[in-house]
């Protein structure tokens, strides 16, 4: 008896609670802390980078508050559909797979995606396909799977080998146990700036980056989508820019 | 070599901080699994037909799956499915414990099966029930034989916990691999965890065998 009364007396305060702290809502923002400029965790131990400043303008723009978490890339829309988080805003490329499970946000970044090598390598990007090499990559991402099926439908003759995150792939690659690696532009140029490492040239197709929301959570969408469109119209975003991506 | 320390030392507070993910969910584990193991043991040695076949279920289910499988389908499947909502850290510590209880309760069922079998009967023509000789006989001596043998379980799972960051609970490894994507200094930084995790297992072995010497009873073992 004592029981079941507590038992409903929780099931009210819940009832009562629930609201007042929905009101409270922290949206919680999942990045890959691997992915700098975009996403990483700086000196300090805090999360930073181009999207986590983007964020961070919009949700005081639009007026809600934000904590950004770092995940796990290969469990990120996992996370986001069983609600540990509420949005993923970390250089996601919007594929069609993808949004078969989440919604995406208008594109808000485009990038290219480049072959890179030792700094002391004469392999050229076009040789690579015909070649008999190992080319490193992030596994889940888009690029890995497009390299992936490509490389099934025309016969390229390289190896694929996957990695957690692309510096994985860029150490490996430094290590001499891998001859290229395929990557997004922008952690490339960052790698170029930190390892005996080089851009040799771009493959595969132009990459749209969005914001990534659970489909029933049409209004967060429509206020990132808002919030995007404003962060672009303001000088800031050109701040945002030259700060994290052409440093 | 300058600029590798300056990253080391930055990174140390950071680091740091997921030791203490790390050691919370390790000792959480450790219990947790304490209070499963013990059970499961006793089950299978005393336990009749359907409490054997129950325990040795759970064993055989716990030991036979990854860990990591084990962790997605608990953590984004059962637990969710159940309306639990825990944070990533709690839903790993219960993992690993329910994982490490598996394997526990196989440290407790060697050390009461060393027992020699007498102890049992003399206690129950002493009048004791099967409970009680369990309780009061059997597990005191159990418990003290398997601290060798719970050190070792200590120390794989300490390194087992590196998995949680999978449910984004960010542990050692975790917070080395974010420091080095942003700094490039992979090797350094890797071997620092390595040491970090040598000086917790040194710490969590070393404070067992305290714990050895302390419940000792004089006079019982070599």
């Amino acid at each position: 008896m004592l029981k079941r009364a507590a038992f409903v007396i929780a099931c009210l305060l819940c009832m009562v609670a629930g609201p007042a702290l929905a009101e409270e809502k922290v949206f919680i923002n999942g990045i890959d802390a691997n992915y700098p400029p975009f996403a990483y965790v700086d000196q300090s131990g805090k999360p930073s980078g181009f999207d986590v400043d983007a964020i961070d303008w919009i949700a005081a723009k639009m007026g809600f508050k934000v904590k950004h978490v770092p995940v796990d890339w290969d469990g990120i829309i996992p996370n986001l559909l069983a609600k540990k988080i509420d949005f993923i805003c970390s250089g996601m490329t919007i594929t069609k797979e993808r949004a078969e499970k989440v919604n995406f946000s208008a594109p808000y970044w485009e990038v290219k995606n480049v072959f890179v090598t030792k700094k002391d390598s004469a392999l050229k990007a076009e040789e690579i396909y015909g070649k008999d090499v190992t080319v490193g990559m992030q596994a889940g991402t888009s690029e890995a799977k497009w390299m992936a099926e490509e490389k099934e439908k025309q016969g390229w003759k390289f190896t694929i080998k996957y990695y957690d995150s692309a510096p994985m792939a860029i150490e490996d690659l430094v290590n001499g146990r891998i001859e290229a690696a395929a990557m997004n532009y922008p952690p490339a140029r960052d790698a170029e700036k930190k390892k005996p490492v080089q851009i040799i040239g771009i493959f595969g197709e132009v990459e749209e980056f969005g914001a990534a929301v659970r489909k029933e959570d049409k209004e967060l969408l429509d206020t990132l989508n808002k919030g995007f469109e404003l962060l672009k119209a303001d000088p800031y975003w050109e701040e945002l820019i030259a700060k994290h991506l052409n440093k | 070599m300058n600029e590798t320390l300056t990253v080391l030392l930055d990174a140390l507070p950071f680091v740091l901080q997921g030791a203490a993910v790390t050691v919370t969910a390790v000792v959480g584990a450790m219990f947790l699994g304490l209070f499963i193991g013990v059970p499961l043991a006793v089950g299978q040695v005393y336990g009749g037909r359907a409490v054997r076949f129950v325990c040795d279920t759970y064993v055989w289910f716990f030991r036979g799956v990854p860990i990591l499988v084990l962790l997605f389908l608990f953590y984004f499947g059962l637990f969710n499915f159940i309306g639990l909502n825990l944070n990533a850290v709690a839903a790993a510590t219960i993992v690993l414990g329910m994982t490490s209880g598996a394997y526990q309760s196989q440290i407790f069922r060697g050390s009461i099966l060393s027992l020699p079998k007498g102890q049992l009967k003399a206690a129950r023509a002493l009048g004791m029930s099967d409970a009680l000789a369990i309780r009061a006989i059997i597990l005191p001596q159990a418990l003290r034989l398997s601290i060798p043998g719970w050190s070792n379980e200590y120390s794989i799972i300490l390194k087992d916990s590196a998995l949680a960051f999978v449910l984004g609970a960010s542990e050692i490894m975790a917070r080395t691999h974010f420091v080095a994507s942003r700094t490039y200094q992979h090797l350094p930084l890797y071997v620092s965890a390595a040491v970090l995790y040598f000086l917790l297992t040194w710490a969590g072995v070393a404070a067992l065998r305290v714990l050895e010497k302390r419940v000792r009873i004089k006079g019982y073992v070599h």
